[in-house]
C-alpha cells in the first residue's frame, strides 16, 4: 500500500480544529482555530504574537501530536546562520574519507563527488522539514524568530514562499508535503514585512478568566475548582498591575502545579508572598508585590499602587 | 462554493477601507482573503471578521484597527472575547495622559494647548519651521558618535585570511584544487557590528528651543546607524524610527509631525523611561544596548520614579549617555531635580546645545558605550 501524495488535512470546518485542540488538552478560542483551518487550507505559515508565556510554543507541539506527525523546532537566537538552519557538511568524516582516499589511488577519483554525497550531509531542522515524506506533512516550528537578527528572516523568504532549498553540491530538493509552518515572535523587535505579508497573523492575548481556569483544570490534573478560581483570580488581578515582566499562563501552571505540590487548600496572602518566585522574576516586582493590598486581590478587587 | 456578491462588494469595501485606515493590503492578500471566504462559513458572524483579519493585520495594532473598522463598518459591536479586556486595561494603565500638565517648570514655555482627544489635530506641531536649514551640519560629530559606537562582535563570521578559527566548510572546498590535500586552511573571523542605540529625546516645552539640533541629531544618528531606534516622549512616547528612516528631510518633519501630537507638551521622563524598559530594552541581545537621553531633565514626575525606572534601564543596557542642552546653553548649576536624580546612573553626562560643543565632548572620550 502507498500514502497517497495529496495529504487532505482533517480540517472540514472549524469546529474540528476547535475538537482537536480540545482533545489533546489544549483550550484554543475560535480566533485560532480559524487561523490554523486556514493554515491548512492555503498553505501559508501561521505567525503567532504575544507576551511571552501565553502558549504560542505550545500550538505547535499540540498540532504535531494531534496530526501524530513530527515537530521540527528550530530555535532562533543571535547569529543563527546556514549551517545551523539549514544543512553543513561532516568535515571530520570528509576529512577522514580523504585520509583513506589518498592511499588508494582507485578511489581517488571519485573522491570529489564522493565526500559530497548525502552520507556527508547533516540535515538542519528546515532541510529536514523540507525532505520530510509523509504521510503526513511535519509541523515546523521557527521559534522566537524575534531573536535572530534581520538577515536571517530575509532568509526564510524564500524557503516559506517556495518550500524549497539548493544545496549547490547535491541538487534542490522540493517539499514533498508542505510543512505546516507556524512562526512565534515576542514582538521585541517589528520583524520585516516582507515576512508577515507571507503569514497569516495572529495575536495570543492573556486569557479571559473563564478561559484562563478551563486551561488550569485542563493542565493541572487533580486540581479542585475553587483553587484554579483562586489562582485565576490571582493572575488576573496581577496582569492589571503595572510589573515589569506581567505573568503569563505558564506562570499561572507553575503556581497551580505548586500550591497543589506543598498541598495548599486556601490562598491567604501570606502564601502568595512565599510563592511568589514562581510567578514574578523579577526582584523589583517582588517588592511591588509585598505592597500591594492582598487581600483585595484575593477577592478579585482591583490593585494597583 | 463561490461567495455571493454582495459579500464579495462588501469585503472588497471592508480592504479598501482597510488600505485607507492604514493596513498593508497588498494585491496578494486581498487575493488569499477571497481564497480564505471559500473555506470558512461566512454565515458565521466572527468568522467572517476573523478570516479576514488573519489576512491582512500584520500586528496587534492592525488587529485592534481592523476590529474598530468592521465594527464601524457593520454599526455593531464587536464581539468580545478572550482577553480583550486586560488589553484594553493595559493600554489604560499605559497611557498617563494627564501627568505633566501641571508642570510648573515648563509652564511660562509650553505655548501650545495641552488637551488631547479633538484638538490634537489643531496642536500639530510645525516641525518644518523649527528644522534650520542653515545650521553647521552635524556630519562630523555623528561619524565621530558611529565610529565610537561601532565595535561589537557579532555572532556571525567573515573570511580573514588571519582570522582566529578555521573554516572547515571552505577548506574542504579548497581542497579540492589541491587533489584533495588540505594544503591551505581557510579561516574565518567574527564580524564587527554596530552598538544597537537607543535614544530617547525629550521634546517637552522646555526642549523648543533646541529643536532644530535635536531634529538634526536624530535625524543624522538614525542614517548613519540604521539599526538604531528613536523615540520621542513628554506625556507619552512615540517611536519615530520608521518616519527618520525616510530620504528626504521635508518627508521625516512632516511624518513625524502627523505622528507626534504631543510635541511641545509636558515631560514624565519617569514614566518614558517605564516604557522603554517594558518595550524596547526588552530585546534579545538588549544588554549590548546604549542607551542616549536627551533631555534638560525638568521633570513634573516624581524624582524617585525615574531612579526606579533609571535602576532598571541600567540593568538591561551597557551604558547610558545623557545629552543635556541646557547645561551648555547657560550657566547654571544642576537645578532641575529630574537631572540631579538621574545623574549617579549617567555614564557619560555631555551638556552640548549644538554640534560644535557635542563634538568636542564626543572627542574626549575614548570610548562610548
Amino acid at each position: 500500500m502507498t500514502a497517497p501524495l495529496a495529504w487532505q488535512h482533517p480540517f472540514a470546518r472549524v469546529e474540528d480544529v476547535a475538537a482537536l485542540f480540545d482533545a489533546h488538552d489544549y483550550v484554543a478560542d475560535r480566533p485560532l482555530c480559524l487561523t490554523t483551518k486556514l493554515a491548512f487550507d492555503l498553505g501559508k505559515p501561521i505567525l503567532l504574537e504575544g507576551e511571552a508565556g501565553v502558549g504560542k510554543t505550545e500550538v505547535a507541539k499540540v498540532l504535531a501530536s494531534a496530526l501524530d506527525t513530527p515537530l521540527i523546532r528550530l530555535q532562533c537566537y543571535e547569529g543563527l546562520d546556514a549551517s545551523a538552519a539549514l544543512y553543513e557538511w561532516n568535515y571530520a568524516r570528509q576529512i577522514l574519507h580523504i585520509r583513506l582516499a589518498e592511499a588508494d589511488a582507485a578511489r581517488r577519483t571519485e573522491l570529489d563527488t564522493a565526500i559530497f554525497g548525502p552520507a556527508f550531509l547533516f540535515e538542519r531542522p528546515l532541510l529536514k522539514a523540507i525532505r520530510h515524506t509523509g504521510p503526513r506533512p511535519a509541523v515546523l516550528l521557527i521559534d522566537e524568530i524575534d531573536r535572530a537578527d534581520e538577515e536571517f528572516e530575509a532568509f526564510l523568504l524564500e524557503i516559506l514562499s517556495d518550500y524549497q532549498i539548493t544545496v549547490p553540491e547535491l541538487g534542490t530538493f522540493s517539499a514533498v508535503q508542505r510543512p505546516c509552518v507556524i512562526l512565534t515572535s515576542n514582538r521585541t523587535r517589528e520583524l520585516n514585512d516582507a515576512l508577515k505579508r507571507r503569514c497569516l497573523y495572529l495575536w495570543i492575548d492573556y486569557p479571559h478568566p473563564d478561559k484562563e481556569r478551563e486551561i488550569i483544570m485542563k493542565r493541572v490534573p487533580g486540581m479542585p475548582r475553587d483553587l484554579a478560581d483562586g489562582v485565576t483570580r490571582v493572575m488576573q488581578g496581577l496582569r492589571a498591575v503595572d510589573f515589569y515582566k506581567r505573568p503569563g499562563v505558564a506562570e499561572a501552571l507553575d503556581w497551580a502545579r505548586a500550591l497543589l505540590g506543598l498541598e495548599i487548600g486556601q490562598i491567604v496572602p501570606d502564601v502568595v508572598l512565599e510563592t511568589a518566585g514562581v510567578v514574578l522574576k523579577y526582584r523589583d516586582d517582588i517588592t511591588r508585590l509585598s505592597k500591594l493590598d492582598l487581600d483585595a486581590l484575593l477577592q478579585g478587587r482591583a490593585v494597583d499602587l | 462554493m463561490t461567495a455571493p456578491t454582495h459579500l464579495i462588494d462588501q469585503t472588497l469595501t471592508l480592504c479598501r477601507a482597510a488600505r485607507a485606515a492604514g493596513l498593508p493590503v497588498s494585491q496578494a492578500r486581498a487575493i488569499d482573503v477571497f481564497r480564505a471566504l471559500a473555506l470558512i462559513d461566512y454565515a458565521h458572524p466572527d468568522d467572517y471578521r476573523l478570516a479576514l483579519r488573519t489576512n491582512l493585520a500584520a500586528s496587534r495594532a492592525d488587529e485592534i484597527l481592523f476590529d474598530r473598522l468592521f465594527a464601524t463598518h457593520f454599526g455593531a459591536a464587536v464581539a468580545d472575547y478572550g482577553g480583550d479586556h486586560i488589553m484594553a486595561h493595559s493600554e489604560l494603565l499605559h497611557g498617563r495622559l494627564d501627568a505633566g500638565r501641571a508642570n510648573e517648570a515648563h509652564r511660562d514655555m509650553v505655548t501650545e494647548s495641552e488637551t488631547f482627544g479633538a484638538e490634537d489635530v489643531a496642536r500639530r506641531a510645525n516641525l518644518a519651521a523649527r528644522w534650520d536649514p542653515d545650521a553647521p551640519p552635524l556630519a562630523q560629530v555623528i561619524r565621530e558618535l558611529a565610529r565610537q559606537l561601532a565595535s561589537r562582535p557579532s555572532r556571525r563570521t567573515q573570511p580573514a585570511r588571519h582570522g582566529t578559527r578555521i573554516d572547515l566548510r571552505r577548506s574542504v572546498r579548497r581542497s579540492v584544487r589541491h587533489g584533495l590535500d588540505l594544503v591551505e586552511l581557510a579561516r574565518i573571523k567574527r564580524k564587527t557590528r554596530k552598538t544597537r542605540i537607543v535614544m530617547l529625546c525629550d521634546v517637552s516645552g522646555s526642549m523648543d528651543a533646541f529643536n532644530s539640533f535635536l531634529l538634526q541629531l536624530m535625524f543624522g544618528l538614525q542614517q548613519a546607524l540604521k539599526a538604531s531606534r528613536t523615540l520621542v516622549f513628554s506625556t507619552q512616547v512615540s517611536e519615530i524610527t520608521q518616519c527618520l528612516r525616510r530620504r528626504s528631510v521635508d518627508e521625516t518633519l512632516r511624518e513625524v509631525s502627523d505622528k507626534v501630537r504631543h510635541w511641545s507638551g509636558g515631560t514624565d521622563i519617569g514614566a518614558a523611561l517605564g516604557e522603554l524598559n517594558r518595550g524596547v530594552l526588552r530585546e534579545g541581545s538588549s544588554r549590548s544596548t546604549v542607551l542616549i537621553v536627551i533631555s534638560d531633565g525638568y521633570d513634573n514626575g516624581q524624582p524617585s520614579h525615574i531612579v526606579q525606572e533609571l535602576a532598571m534601564a541600567k540593568r538591561q543596557i551597557r551604558s547610558l549617555v545623557w545629552i543635556n542642552p541646557m547645561y551648555g546653553a547657560s550657566t547654571f548649576t544642576v537645578r532641575a531635580a529630574g537631572m540631579r536624580a538621574a545623574l549617579p546612573y549617567v555614564d557619560h553626562f555631555l551638556p552640548a546645545f549644538n554640534g560644535r560643543a557635542l563634538h568636542a565632548l564626543v572627542k574626549g572620550l575614548a570610548r562610548l558605550g
